[in-house]
């Protein structure tokens, strides 16, 4: 097993993704790519996860992928988010016409 | 020492598709492109997973990220078509510089703590740790290293074995999330006509021209 690509460059590689995920949710006005920018930085966090669970040593006790259990649960969160954010953006939608979250402004003060 | 070269070079391209389809998705003006751009980020990540030897989990972000949440999202695009033009898809203006300045700040702060990581006291600093354990079978090798070999190689089995029984009761509850959710994306987005009727004319605020949204029409 001579295959050692540095932890880091994982960890590059997730928090250039994240910070991606960021700018899009930050600039995006249209409230399906603000979604999409979500799973983007939900994404980098998984490869953060699965690194550190292939290159550390597990606590005692931990069992034997503590990372991937959890990567697999953070997806599944990420799939209700996604049904229920589409519900709402389609409800929000049909009530004012529009997915521009800068119109959606009716708690404003 | 090829093999590792390779698989650098590997993962140097991957990364690098990766953070194109990733700029792509926040960038671009048509949001059926950046839905691709999505599809094409999933994927990257997926061939991440296989790099780091969770192949399993690689399946599954395959079936339920491009599969499932790729699709929905290409669902909702197509639903909430703006008639009056592309102008919901654009970037905000004066907002454009303080959010590419939020996002560079992050990263940098992330770089930071990558390089100067501080381990906790009585474990190695992990920061310079270039290789990850072996899983190559040998002599005198700690419980868990067997226990990781086994995972690895029947990863399938094993997670199943995990969900039910040390991770039983998160998995019990995932189920009840994802219940509660379909539950909730049913009742959000089912249309009552009664109430529809009921509702207070809120589109008084638009231009009299908007036509006929596409999702309205269609459903």
């Amino acid at each position: 097993m001579a295959n050692d690509i540095p932890l880091s460059w994982f960890l590059y590689f997730a928090a250039a993704a994240f910070a991606t995920g960021l700018v899009g949710v930050l600039l995006r006005r249209n409230a399906i790519a603000v979604l999409m920018a979500i799973e983007i930085m939900l994404n980098a966090a998984n490869v953060n996860l699965v690194a550190f669970w292939r290159y550390g040593t597990p606590a005692p006790g931990a069992g034997p992928l503590p990372g991937v259990i959890l990567a697999l649960l953070v997806i599944t969160v990420a799939a209700a988010e996604v049904a229920v954010g589409i519900g709402l953006i389609l409800l929000c939608y049909r009530r004012w016409r529009a997915v521009d979250v800068d119109r959606y402004e009716t708690m404003s003060g | 020492m090829g093999e590792v070269v390779v698989a650098r070079i590997l993962f140097l391209a991957i990364a690098a598709l990766g953070l194109l389809a990733a700029l792509g998705t926040v960038l671009s003006r048509n949001l059926v492109h950046a839905a691709l751009h999505l599809v094409g980020f999933f994927f990257c990540v997926a061939c991440l997973f296989v790099m780091l030897e969770a192949e399993f989990l690689a399946a599954v972000q395959v079936l339920i990220y491009i599969g499932a949440v790729a699709i929905l999202l290409m669902f909702g695009i197509m639903l909430t078509r703006n008639t009056r033009g592309d102008d919901a898809t654009s970037l905000s203006g004066p907002w454009r510089l303080p959010g590419l300045v939020a996002g560079l700040c992050l990263f940098g702060a992330l770089v930071f703590g990558i390089n100067n990581a501080v381990s906790p006291s009585g474990a190695s600093p992990w920061a310079g740790e270039a290789a990850r354990p072996s899983l190559v079978e040998r002599e005198g090798e700690p419980a868990w290293a067997a226990e990781r070999r086994r995972a690895v190689e029947d990863m399938g089995r094993v997670v199943g074995e995990e969900f039910l029984t040390r991770y039983a009761m998160a998995f019990e509850l995932a189920g009840l999330l994802l219940t509660a959710a379909l539950v909730g994306a049913v009742a959000l987005a089912h249309r009552d006509e009664v109430g529809a009727a009921e509702l207070p004319p809120t589109v008084e605020a638009l231009p009299a021209d908007s036509a006929e949204p596409v999702g309205t029409a269609a459903s």
